[in-house]
């Protein structure tokens, strides 16, 4: 009797605190995801400020379409967001390898660049760019700065994210490949990629929706040129539009669709995103 | 490395025998290997350092500069910093901004630590998938999920409303406060510190902690003496990720914070945006730089690779 109770005793403790961490964990998903869910629900509304009992109308999405501001803005933040994805995934991708592979006295030293910008503030790389641009290179607001300053804290998470798969890399198979006469760039593509390349596309995608929703940055190095966040900026300042909450609808629909189409990947084995199982 | 290099030409010198490093002759592969090092990390380390150092060193020299009617003049004086100081405006804003900062980072220790523990030790299969919906939020935007945030707090968002409707007069705490603010904060960088501490906490061995049991540990000495030590490499990343976007953060107190939560960030956008003084600008951007650089230093200063259980797995 006294045996059972002695091990039934942490059990049932350990038992309740996993109940209350989980009743935090739930606490913590509505909290980031009710002001999500009430935009969703309030831009299919016909009545933003009390959409209760609802009236559901598109009116918001026709007003967003309508509009030819957020298509221009929409086609802007799509190209700064690919070149500066391309930027980062590129230079990333060729310094994890060099760093990881090739023993170098600087090694230090680049780790610490590559690492550096996420350690500076969004909004001081954008407004020391503006700086550096305007004063030193004389340069007027344009999307290709912006797509580099941009790229400048895009490298250092795509660079994180391929390092992390790059470090249980086994760089052997490709001495082996190189053994067989394959040369560097011969035995990257044929092995190095196949398996890497999940964390490349990761970091692609990562990269890819910072600078498509960055404003800090952008602001200053764009002039006059409207990005979707920039255009979204100006009318919360003017009051909440309803075709914002279309917008902001639409932008999470898209980040939905990928993490869904990241787990049917994951579901029918096709990429592990690093889970190995245990 | 030395290994695979023997393997590959055994007629090669070994590069180190044990802790001791044998200087060899600089071989045709050497040269060939250092060649391929600069290729490939070259171009992304002198990117690093053409858009983000030189600009940073571009804000400290204009600082020592004069703005007048939207121009930059070289005339190097100390007057910018000295109105930085001597301006209380600047810094109440400052003060301000670093206490909410603190604030901030504090609320997202406390609150990512027993989630991103539960869901490493109890996740199971759904691990990635319970850290991913943690982290999708943070793929939205900030002026997207501050927009999400007015319309559950705000003066005519939910929360008022339904108050205001029950006629239970709204709650003014949650309207353009300081408090609204840090809750706006830690809504937008809760997501970071989760993934820092999850991440440390996911390569964590578990079984440390069932040693320091059978060796009479009471589980809150356990994770005092055993789990956070060794996590702590993590969360101070965490930390210094969260504490540094807060400090510099000028949106969110701009649409949740009202006029009592004015920031450094807001006041420092304002130089390079309305009133067009550079210089003082440049000036509040390196002071802005400077601290966010001291608390990375103190951060850092207080992790032990070895005690984090950094084996050097970077150096294989």
């Amino acid at each position: 009797m006294t045996a059972t109770s002695t091990i039934a005793g942490p059990r049932r403790r350990l038992m309740a605190s996993a109940l209350v961490m989980g009743l935090v964990l739930a606490a913590v998903y509505v909290f980031l995801y009710a002001p999500i869910f009430y935009v969703i629900y309030t831009s299919f509304s016909a009545d933003i400020v009390w959409p209760f009992p609802p009236r559901f109308s598109a009116q918001s999405y026709s007003d967003l379409f309508a509009s030819s501001l957020y298509g221009t803005a929409l086609a802007n933040s799509v190209t700064l967001a690919l070149g500066s994805a391309v930027i980062s995934t590129v230079l990333a991708a060729a310094g994890a390898i060099g760093i990881l592979r090739y023993r170098s006295r600087w090694r230090g030293l680049a780790m610490f660049l590559f690492l550096a910008p996420l350690f500076v503030a969004e909004l001081l790389i954008g407004i020391s760019t503006l700086a550096f641009n305007a004063r030193v290179l004389g340069l007027p607001g344009n999307l290709f700065s912006a797509m580099a300053a941009n790229a400048v804290p895009g490298t250092s998470f795509a660079f994180l994210i391929i390092l992390a798969q790059l470090v249980r890399y086994d760089w052997n198979m490709d001495d082996a490949a190189m053994v067989f006469g394959a040369g560097p760039f011969r035995s990257f593509i044929e092995i190095t990629l196949p398996t890497i390349w999940p964390s490349l596309l990761g970091a692609f995608l990562i990269s890819f929706i910072l600078a498509f929703n960055d404003l800090e940055i952008s602001f200053y190095n764009l002039g006059a040129i409207p990005t979707l966040p920039s255009v979204a900026w100006g009318s919360l300042r003017f009051g909440l539009g309803p075709e914002l909450f279309a917008l902001a609808t639409l932008v999470n629909g898209a980040v939905c669709l990928v993490f869904v189409v990241m787990y049917l990947l994951m579901r029918y084995r096709i990429v592990s995103f690093g889970y190995r199982g245990r | 490395m030395a290994g695979r290099l023997r393997r590959l030409l055994p007629g090669l010198t070994p590069m180190s025998a044990g802790t001791l490093t044998i200087a060899t002759r600089k071989t045709k592969l050497h040269r060939l290997f250092a060649y391929r090092f600069a290729m490939l990390a070259g171009p992304g380390a002198l990117f690093i350092l053409v858009a983000l150092l030189l600009p940073l060193l571009s804000i400290v020299v204009f600082s020592f500069w004069r703005t007048q009617s939207y121009e930059l003049f070289a005339d190097w004086n100390l007057d910018n910093y000295r109105v930085m100081l001597s301006e209380a405006a600047y810094r109440v804003f400052f003060l301000r901004s670093l206490g909410m900062a603190l604030a901030v980072t504090l609320a997202c220790l406390v609150i990512a630590w027993p989630i991103a523990y539960f869901i490493a030790k109890h996740g199971g299969r759904y691990r990635l998938l319970l850290v991913l919906l943690l982290a999708a939020p943070f793929f939205t935007g900030v002026i997207l999920r501050i927009a999400a945030l007015q319309g559950l707090f705000g003066p005519i968002g939910i929360i008022n409303m339904t108050l205001t409707e029950l006629g239970i007069p709204p709650i003014q705490a949650l309207m353009y406060t300081p408090l609204a603010a840090i809750i706006g904060l830690v809504y937008l960088y809760l997501p970071f510190m989760i993934t820092a501490v999850y991440l440390s906490v996911i390569n964590f061995n578990f079984e440390l902690l069932e040693v320091a049991k059978i060796n009479g540990a009471r589980p809150w000495r356990a994770f005092i003496e055993i789990t956070w030590p060794l996590n702590w490499i993590g969360t101070a990343i965490g930390l210094v990720v969260v504490f540094i976007p807060c400090l510099a953060s000028a949106v969110t107190q701009r649409f949740l914070g009202g006029t009592q939560s004015a920031s450094f960030g807001m006041s420092l956008a304002q130089q390079f945006g309305e009133t067009g003084t550079w210089a003082l600008g440049s000036a509040m951007g390196v002071a802005l730089f400077f601290s966010s650089l001291v608390a990375i230093l103190l951060i850092g200063r207080s992790i032990n690779l070895k005690r984090s259980g950094f084996t050097g797995a970077i150096n294989r």
